[in-house]
């Protein structure tokens, strides 16, 4: 493995990075691995938009192995990869796919074929077997499949880039939120922001601009004049005190509420829902979600009906398609860049869609896009790069690796 | 919470909320007043994010995930040590004073700088233990124990409810000690003897003066008083370990 | 830093303000009683009576030191200290010493990792300890006049 490349020399291309989640910081760390300069400015802390919120599943892939093998196919090779260059931040005990009902085992077959196309390591057990890994199941299971999930811990896992591309010499702006696009002669030239630490306000400029805020693409895609598919689709989570399973356990099916349980820590967190929505800042929590979280969750493991309230919350899915689709579970979660000069603004560039599990393959696929855009003839080097740990984010003096 | 009220037609009850803040270049401090509309499980951080999006855009303040596992919403509120994303804010009174933690610098409004705290960590710090939850299962194949997550979220609610720290800045603080007393727990390759070392420095386990009000703060069940103690029965010779009680 | 800095920003690396418990002086953090528990409580009444243990100790030889005048001084100390009100300031110097000492031993045996997870179970216990014996002293005291 590989460390840090040395830092950028002034001549080389400056990339203005809008969005500090998981996307925005793998990138930073991608393009800086690359010797590009790189400015990243996120509006709140680190990762307190979506990324921060989700139930912290590293996918295996296996939910979307029968309706999305695109996706299920990211997932796998995302998974190991981060197992492998961030050690130490995963809760690494494999998970379940349980069928509970005769509708759940006619989805079996597929499931298992799905999962062996698309590369998924998977392992058949009796529902004995199941209840020897995973006590607290629900007793009535009639099968159950072994796959590769994993617990991450949702903040710290992406902090590790933000960490390292810090350490690499990338200039990272938390508290600083994006007025303005700057636009002059077709092209996006920089970002009109403000500083919320002191309270100044200023321009940014850069060779480009990479719009990486996730649910909020449109409303910056607007500052340049241009639209980006996107469809801000929230959904529901359930956190319960007690670690009523360590491994997570899906529910067999077609994706559908509260299907997952996910253990972190001494929490169990009960997902998820789906709806969509016009504004991602204004996210409700609908009281009937939150109560079929608690309905669906126990019917996985039954302690989740009585365990202890911690807390409920939204956060909202970056989904690609129209905004049309009604429930938000239609639309593909793969992910996508998308070079804006094919809508006629030059020096701008979004990168969108996807799920927390993928972020560095995200990152590598629109590094790749911004190298040729600013001729830079450099691949990725994040697949075999360690990060540095999360707390070498904080740290003045680089730290030794996990 | 929109803007826009109560889904029934009506607006939920409006709670007073005093708000520090503070820029950098300021003079100085100050409280701001918002009225809030504040409905039946509306959290403390709900709120705070109600006044960002309809008040005043340049409040600032740390959140993540929304369930007290990222530990970055710490915050006092009327005077007590808590994350903002699970305190209800219905129960608090009619006026309900928000202050950024005590001990570590303001970087601005709501916002400490954390790095306060991740600079007296050891350096050995853990972060994934053998899960003791559920004991009776067997593990899968190839994994020889189930592990989790140290239960430290790295908050620093106990730093700031410390009365020691509240006096001097060398105190290494509770978050520090309880790692370390983890790491004699469950050295994972770790040499104790490099702990104890670190640990029995003046500024370290001796500064403790047993108040156990890092213990009352921490949200995430990690105790650290009762590890600091437990960490100086090891420094004067014997060896102990404090049991995790789930929370529940 | 390999990025652009906006002009300002280089404000965020200077001192900010440090918020502390108390009334603006550094020691007074931990008397502060908003938003504390138990352990806090009593390590503030740990302190203050330490405090005035030691206030004690110069008045006693202070005290004592009239021995040294003879004894119609003497006499007249002891007038005074048969006294209501100076009766009730010894039950509140018995109070401190039961307290500091009775306390004392409960930090004993937490802070040296011996019942490290029991501080608030051995304060009330020793509090009832301490309670009887401060009032079997107190009437002894009063009861003496």
């Amino acid at each position: 493995m590989t460390r840090s490349a040395p830092r950028a020399s002034r001549d080389a291309p400056h990339v203005l990075i809008v969005g500090g989640g998981g996307t925005g910081g793998a990138l930073a760390h991608d393009l800086t691995l690359r010797g590009i300069r790189v400015t990243l400015v996120e509006r709140g802390e680190f990762t307190s938009g979506t990324t921060g919120r989700h139930h912290g599943l590293l996918h295996s892939g296996a939910r979307y192995a029968v309706n999305d093998r695109e996706s299920a196919i990211e997932c796998i090779e995302e998974n190991a990869i981060l197992r492998a260059i961030c050690p130490g931040s995963f809760e690494e005990n494999d998970g379940l796919f349980v069928a509970l009902t005769d509708e759940d085992l006619e989805y079996y077959a597929d499931f298992v074929e799905g999962c062996k196309a698309c590369g998924i390591p998977i392992e058949e057990l009796t529902p004995q077997e199941a209840l020897g890994m995973e006590p607290l199941l629900n007793p009535e299971l009639k099968a159950a499949v072994r796959v590769p999930d994993a617990t991450m811990d949702a903040m710290r896992m992406p902090l590790r880039f933000f960490a390292t591309a810090k350490h690499g010499g990338a200039t990272l702006y938390n508290f600083m939120e994006v007025l303005d696009l700057v636009v002059e002669g077709g092209a996006v030239t920089g970002a009109t922001v403000r500083d919320q630490v002191t309270g100044s306000e200023g321009d940014l400029h850069a060779d480009l601009v990479v719009n990486a805020t996730g649910p909020w693409s449109e409303k910056i895609a607007r500052m340049a004049g241009v639209d980006v598919p996107i469809s801000p689709s929230p959904g529901v989570m359930l956190a319960l005190y007690g670690r009523l399973c360590n491994m997570v356990i899906n529910r067999m099916h077609r994706s559908g509420d509260g299907d997952i349980v996910v253990p972190q820590r001494a929490l169990s967190v009960v997902g998820t829902s789906s709806w969509t929505v016009e504004d991602p800042d204004e996210l409700d929590v609908p009281e009937d979600h939150v109560t079929r979280m608690r309905t669906e969750g126990a019917k996985l493991i039954p302690a989740v009906a009585q365990a202890g309230f911690r807390a409920a919350w939204s956060a909202a899915r970056p989904l690609i398609g129209a905004m049309d689709a009604d429930s938000g579970r239609e639309l593909s979660r793969t992910f996508k860049t998308i070079d804006h000069a094919d809508d006629g603004v030059e020096g701008f560039v979004t990168i969108t869609g996807g799920k927390a599990t993928t972020l560095r393959g995200m990152a590598e696929l629109c590094g790749d896009v911004i190298s040729r855009k600013l001729g830079v003839d450099r691949p990725s080097t994040t697949r075999t790069v360690t990060t540095l740990p999360h707390t070498a984010f904080y740290a003045e003096t680089e730290r030794r690796l996990a | 919470m929109s803007e826009a009220g109560h889904p029934n037609g009506s607006s939920p009850p409006t709670r007073t909320f005093r708000v520090y803040r503070y820029k950098r270049g300021d003079p100085g401090w100050r409280f701001d007043g918002f009225e809030v509309p504040v409905g039946a499980r509306a959290t403390v951080l709900e709120a705070l994010r109600w006044i960002q999006l309809h008040r005043d855009r340049t409040l600032a303040l740390r959140h993540s995930c929304l369930h007290a596992s990222c530990g970055t919403c710490g915050m006092q509120v009327n005077g007590r040590e808590v994350l903002a994303c699970v305190t209800p804010a219905d129960t608090l009174g009619s006026t309900i004073t928000v202050e950024p933690l005590a001990n570590i610098p303001v970087l601005t409004d709501l916002v400490v700088d954390m790095r306060q705290l991740f600079e007296r960590l050891p350096d050995e710090i853990g972060t994934v233990r053998t899960s003791d939850a559920l004991p009776q299962a067997s593990p899968p194949d190839g994994i020889e124990t189930y592990e989790r997550f140290e239960d430290c979220i790295e908050c620093g609610l106990c730093l700031s409810a410390c009365p020691v720290s509240a006096t001097s800045d060398a105190y290494v603080g509770p978050a520090a000690l309880a790692a370390a007393q983890r790491l004699l727990e469950e050295p994972r390759g770790v040499d104790p003897e490099r702990i104890l070392d670190w640990a029995q420095d003046p500024n370290g386990a001796w500064q403790c003066h047993a108040a156990f009000e890092c213990t009352e703060a921490c949200p995430s069940n990690v105790r650290p008083a009762e590890r600091i103690m437990a960490l100086r029965g090891a420094l004067a010779g014997g060896r102990r370990t404090v049991a995790t009680v789930m929370p529940g | 830093m390999s990025g652009q800095e906006l002009p300002g920003t280089e404000r965020r690396d200077d001192d900010g303000p440090v918020l502390r418990k108390g009334v603006g002086i550094p020691a007074s953090g931990w008397f502060d009683p908003r938003g504390r528990a138990l352990g806090g409580f009593a390590f503030a009444v740990n302190r203050v009576t330490g405090l005035g243990l030691v206030v004690y100790l110069y008045l006693h030889l202070a005290v004592l030191s009239m021995l040294l005048r003879g004894e119609s001084a003497w006499s007249g100390f002891l007038r005074l200290a048969t006294n209501w009100l100076f009766l009730s300031l010894d039950v509140l110097l018995i109070f401190g010493i039961l307290y500091h000492g009775l306390n004392g031993i409960r930090v004993a045996l937490v802070g040296s990792g011996v019942v490290p997870d029991r501080q608030k179970a051995l304060w009330w216990a020793l509090g009832v300890i301490g309670t009887i014996t401060l009032a079997f002293s107190a009437l002894h005291i009063y009861g003496s006049r």
